[in-house]
């Protein structure tokens, strides 16, 4: 079921899923391909992210991704999540900095 | 090898089977990567084999059956930490213990490396017959009337694959006890089960259904006071056979047992399972006497040798070490032996983490339970570590071992020993973290006098209203909640899980999350100021009610 | 409609497929079809008429056929063959067959391949729990095998 995007001022789309193989948080670049860095992610408006999510669902099987949805993000550099809960899969868990997405190769 | 102390020991028969369910999963995999099967078929087969996806990885809970392990064991829950995760691992309260970094294609290999020790992940999430937890003093305790460990082995074969009870309406729990003081929240359970001895020496069991916390917290009413142990089979296979058959479908909110339980009726219930019985062929499902002795052999009676003075030793050990002593005080339980005593080790520092322990502390553990517990390990429901037989005169020196690793925390039952689950952290369901606040909590009580001071008192936290954290069941429960993406937390006061179950109160409206540790630091104060003599948080609560607590949470709010 | 057999049993085929509503009015009818909320007590009246009971499973999430397929076997003593339809799993092979179930419509998609109903049927070699099936232990405690 997809929820109508609400988005505030400033916040855009970015699409995410976990990749099947290893359950990692994966972001949806520019170029289709999944990276686990939201840095890489393509900063989308609500119609692009539309005709996005239905093209990634589609080969989410293809991709290697399970469960793709579209969540909204501060429109700066690198986008910055909206909700904490898309905060801890885009940076890690919180009780661990030491796991930080950012300090992975 | 000699048979391990605790639990029940594999034979072949039993190994041959562990890797024939390996080998079905791996095809479960390799059909899910090649895509003849969707996430939607994979996800429930993958969970009835313990492999949840959450927020960063696949987690995967290993099954510690009634919560006992032996030393070569708990070693290898070590490697497997360091090889395939993040040199950590979480245990939790049904007596399991999860990895949060798994990958899926690892699995097999990770649960090929269990089997190497009889361990594996069967049934430990999915909407089945979940791992059995059992008393974590079971065959220790002094006040046990029946060690409970032979029945639960019993109940986790039985429940094994069971053929009719695989795709249940939602995941269904067992607990089982045999000590007049509930240690395993035996009413919090889809079936409690307490054992009596009966006569002709087999027990007796009462039985205890539709419990369960989650969204709908409901005490387990009593449907049967005394069912012989030849019929215990057939009557748990009675009360799955018409839950599966009428329990709710179509909601899962409304798909636990307690739910059709409250619906229909305690003596409705008890009706159709009585009816069920009547038609079955008892014979076929009959618990024979030889049965339970061939299980109940492949488990070693620790032999149990103390010199005379250990007490004594130990009664002046605690006198020239208040340390030592406040530790003995609040970490220890009574032995049926009287030159031994059951040790709890704390797996809540304060300020750390609920019940994680990393790979190193895991294989001390390992060690420190091969020199002074006949290598036998138990897990508990509030997410700490026993260790069951230890000699009186020979504590010290496990204390003082345990001190060098950071397991020594004398807090067990204070207001320190807190029980959280994952939380934001780590789950998708999840709405606050739930490690954060209760390591806040851990470090504004973390000195062990003050909470010696403080007395018994439980903080329960969970993430969520699924209620994993067990809140409901906390003398102080925290419940996570989402508002407009901001965590909050609603408190409870007055639950508890053990003998007089009760669901804990809402004291108010949810206070946002850098608020709540001072409101509960006011909820103690209050009752510090408050208590007379002798009394624990909970009497001081029974004898004054809420309000002076909700006005203590909510002053300057 | 392809058929893979379970056990020794081998399927039948019938014309005619009636519902549990049908079947009072339908003399003729061998087969009956049971949903999932079905009551298999309700056949009683009937079961010495019929040939077939078809379960169809919604989904195969929905465990309510197994249950379904035991009371059959075990309170109706029904002798005629069980089969079952819909959204099932080879991963369920084993269980149905144990809980007294002859014979499965494939699924059309790659879960239909009877290689892999074959497989699943032979993962294990030993049981925890008695099924329908006739059985004698294994070794001590409470195991068993198929006695074939
Ligand atoms: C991290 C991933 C986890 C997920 C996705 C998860 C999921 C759930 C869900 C959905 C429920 C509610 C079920 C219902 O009431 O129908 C539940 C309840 C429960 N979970 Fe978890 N859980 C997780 C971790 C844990 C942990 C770490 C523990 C132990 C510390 C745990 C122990 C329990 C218990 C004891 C219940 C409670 C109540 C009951 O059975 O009525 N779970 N869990
Ligand atoms: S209570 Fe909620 S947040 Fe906590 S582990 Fe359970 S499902 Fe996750």
């Amino acid at each position: 079921m997809k929820r109508p995007v609400r988005l505030e001022p400033g916040q855009k789309l970015v699409l995410t899923a976990n990749r099947l193989l290893d359950g990692r948080t994966v972001w949806w670049g520019a170029d289709g391909t999944w990276d686990s860095h939201i840095g890489r992610a393509a900063i989308l408006d609500a119609d692009e992210a539309e005709v996005a999510l239905l093209r990634a669902t589609e080969q989410a099987q293809r991709d290697g991704v399970v469960g793709v949805y579209d969540t909204a993000v501060q429109d700066v550099v690198p986008p910055e999540p909206v909700t904490v809960r898309e905060k801890i899969r885009a940076h890690g868990p919180t009780v661990h900095p030491e796991f930080a997405v950012e300090t992975e190769q | 090898m000699s048979i391990p102390v605790g639990h029940y020991q594999y034979d072949r028969i039993d190994r041959d089977f562990l890797q024939a369910r390996i080998a079905e999963f791996e095809g479960q995999v390799n059909r899910r990567l090649d895509g003849t099967l969707s996430e939607d078929e994979f996800k429930p087969l993958r969970l009835m084999n313990g492999l949840y996806l959450q927020l960063h990885a696949y987690m995967l809970r290993v099954a510690i059956p009634y919560g006992i392990l032996d030393s070569r064991q708990l070693r290898k829950l070590g490697e497997i930490a360091r090889r395939y995760d993040r040199d950590y691992g979480h245990f939790t309260t049904r007596q399991n213990i999860q990895f949060n970094w798994i990958r899926l294609e690892d699995t097999p290999a990770i649960l090929r490396e269990l089997a190497e020790v009889d361990m594996h992940a069967i049934q430990t999430s999915g909407n089945c017959i979940r791992n059995v937890t059992a008393d974590e003093y079971a065959g220790a305790a002094a006040d046990e009337l029946v060690d409970p460990r032979v029945h639960a082995e019993i109940l986790r074969q039985w429940s094994t694959l069971h053929p009719e009870f695989t795709f249940l309406p939602r995941k269904f729990k067992i607990a089982i006890s045999g000590s007049p003081n509930d240690r395993v929240a035996a009413r919090f359970h889809d079936i409690g089960i307490l054992a009596r001895p009966g006569e002709a020496g087999a027990p007796v069991f009462r039985i205890f259904v539709g419990g369960g916390l989650g969204r709908t917290p409901v005490i387990g009413e009593e449907l049967f006071d005394s069912v012989r142990e030849e019929h215990l089979l057939a009557t748990l296979e009675a009360i799955l056979r018409v839950y599966n058959a009428h329990g709710r479908r179509d909601n899962i909110y409304k798909a636990r047992i307690k739910i059709l339980v409250q619906a229909i009726g305690v003596e409705a219930y008890r009706e159709a399972v009585e009816a069920e019985l009547a038609q079955m062929d008892l014979e076929r499902y009959r618990l024979t006497p030889e049965a339970v002795a061939a299980i109940r052999a492949r488990f070693a009676v620790p032999l149990l040798e103390a010199p005379a003075d250990a007490d004594a030793v130990l009664a002046q050990q605690r006198r020239d070490d208040p340390l030592f002593d406040r530790w003995v005080r609040s970490n220890t339980h009574v032995h049926r032996d009287p030159g031994h005593i059951i040790a709890t080790i704390s797996l809540k520092p304060g300020g750390g983490i609920p019940g994680d322990a990393t790979s190193a502390q895991i294989a001390r553990l390992a060690d420190l339970a091969d020199a002074y517990s006949f290598g036998e390990i138990r897990i508990t429901h509030l997410q700490n570590v026993v260790l069951g037989h230890v000699r009186k005169d020979r504590l010290r020196d496990l204390w003082l071992g345990l001190a060098e690793v950071g397991l020594a925390e004398a807090n067990i039952g204070l207001i320190g020993d807190i029980v959280a689950c994952p939380g934001l952290d780590y789950c998708a369901l999840a709405n606050a973290r739930s490690i954060p606040i209760a390591q806040k909590l851990g470090a504004r009580f973390a000195d062990t006098a003050l909470q010696a001071e403080i007395g018994a008192l439980r903080i329960n936290i969970s993430g969520c209203i699924n209620a994993c954290g067990h809140h409901h069941a906390g003398h102080i429960g925290l419940l996570g909640v989402d508002k407009r993406g901001e965590e909050f937390f609603q408190l409870t006061v007055g639950g508890r899980a053990e003998n007089g179950a009760a669901i804990g109160t809402i004291l108010g409206a949810a206070l946002p999350e850098d608020e709540t540790v001072d409101a509960i630091a006011r909820l103690v104060d209050c009752y510090l100021g408050r208590r007379e003599s002798g009394e624990t948080f909970l009497d001081t609560l029974t004898r004054l009610g809420h309000e002076p607590f909700r006005e203590a949470a909510y002053e300057t709010v | 409609m392809r058929l893979f057999e379970l056990g020794e049993r081998s399927a039948q085929v019938h014309d005619v497929l009636v519902t549990l509503a049908e079947l009072a009015e339908r003399d003729d009818a061998r087969a009956v079809l049971l949903e999932s909320a079905d009551d298999p007590a309700l056949l009683k009246p009937y079961l010495n008429r019929l040939d077939l009971v078809v379960l169809r499973f919604p989904v195969f999430r929905d465990g309510r056929g197994f249950t379904q397929a035991r009371e059959l076997r075990e309170y109706l003593r029904f002798s005629g063959e069980i089969r079952a339809e819909g959204h099932i799993l080879p991963d369920q092979a084993a269980f149905l067959r144990r809980c007294g179930v002859d014979s499965v419509v494939l699924p059309k998609d790659g879960n239909g391949d009877p290689a892999l109903w074959e497989k699943q049927l032979r993962q294990f070699p030993v049981a925890y729990q008695r099924s329908v099936l006739p059985e004698r232990s294994v070794g001590p405690g409470l195991r068993v095998e198929e006695a074939s």
